[in-house]
């Protein structure tokens, strides 16, 4: 999977920053970047949590490691897997399921680019 | 800044961004394909009591660390970005990017680490680490 010049354009521009020299990709991209590169989406993810609407979905934490930079169309291999889903009650009586899942980007030719490691959590009491 | 022990408890310049923008919520929810209609329909919003105002992203709201570290030291010094999602950041609010160096992970390659946060009057919204490769 390449990154497209398009694409990187307008997400760095989302950012508020100017666009990055040398056709670098905006290191915000490993959020939707990897999850596209193993092949899924975020719908599908909500779908597998048997989440939907507003409120069902919180964001928990982001785990990532930049090991180069990654610039607009090239080649990146991806490979990931769900590595945590837990069911938690908050002391306020809400209960949620924790859900991480970890992706590791590398070049065609095998060398580590990136990994993210994110923590969702699906909601099922508020 | 003579050393990099120089560096230690350094206050990163930071970052400010005022009143953000509802439209590149809406942009960013195409290019992520994001289903979520937290970003984009306000009315949606509704049942959670935010009537009229729309979430950003989270990506987005660290979007705005990164940028404060690319503007500090270059569009490759980010190592590593940790994040925790405390609060959500709305349509219009002002948010700080601000950030402090607390270790100095190597010395020779000039690599340390920084906490990392962004607030809302005053309220931390975000936090985190940031692993940070010194440009000179």
């Amino acid at each position: 999977m390449q990154i497209e010049h398009w694409e990187n354009w307008l997400l760095t521009d989302c950012t508020g920053s100017a666009q990055l020299p040398s056709n670098i990709v905006h290191p915000i991209a490993l959020f939707h970047i990897p999850i596209q590169g193993v092949g899924t989406s975020i719908a599908e993810l909500f779908a597998l949590g048997q989440v939907e609407g507003a409120g069902s979905v919180g964001l928990e934490g982001y785990d990532w490691e930049y090991f180069s930079l990654l610039h607009e169309d090239v080649e990146y291999c991806f490979e990931g897997e769900v590595i945590e889903v837990e069911r938690i009650q908050t002391k306020s009586g809400g209960v949620f399921d924790r859900f991480v899942f970890s992706i590791e980007l590398s070049t065609a030719e095998g060398d580590p680019v990136a990994k993210v490691t994110n923590s969702w959590r699906f909601w099922r009491i508020r | 800044m003579s050393g990099i022990i120089d560096y230690l408890d350094y206050e990163i310049p930071s970052l400010i961004v005022e009143g953000v923008d509802p439209n590149k919520m809406k942009t960013m929810a195409a290019i992520l394909r994001d289903p979520y209609p937290v970003h984009w329909d306000k009315d949606a919003n509704e049942t959670l009591g935010l009537e009229g105002r729309v979430i950003n992203q989270g990506p987005l709201n660290l979007s705005y660390i990164a940028n404060m570290l690319i503007a500090w030291q270059g569009p490759s010094c980010i190592k590593r970005l940790q994040a925790r999602f405390l609060k959500p950041v709305l349509d219009g609010d002002t948010v700080i990017a601000a950030g402090k160096i607390i270790e100095i992970i190597d010395h020779e390659k000039a690599r340390v680490r920084a906490r990392v946060w962004l607030s809302r009057d005053n309220d931390i919204v975000l936090e985190g680490e940031a692993e940070i490769q010194l440009s000179s």
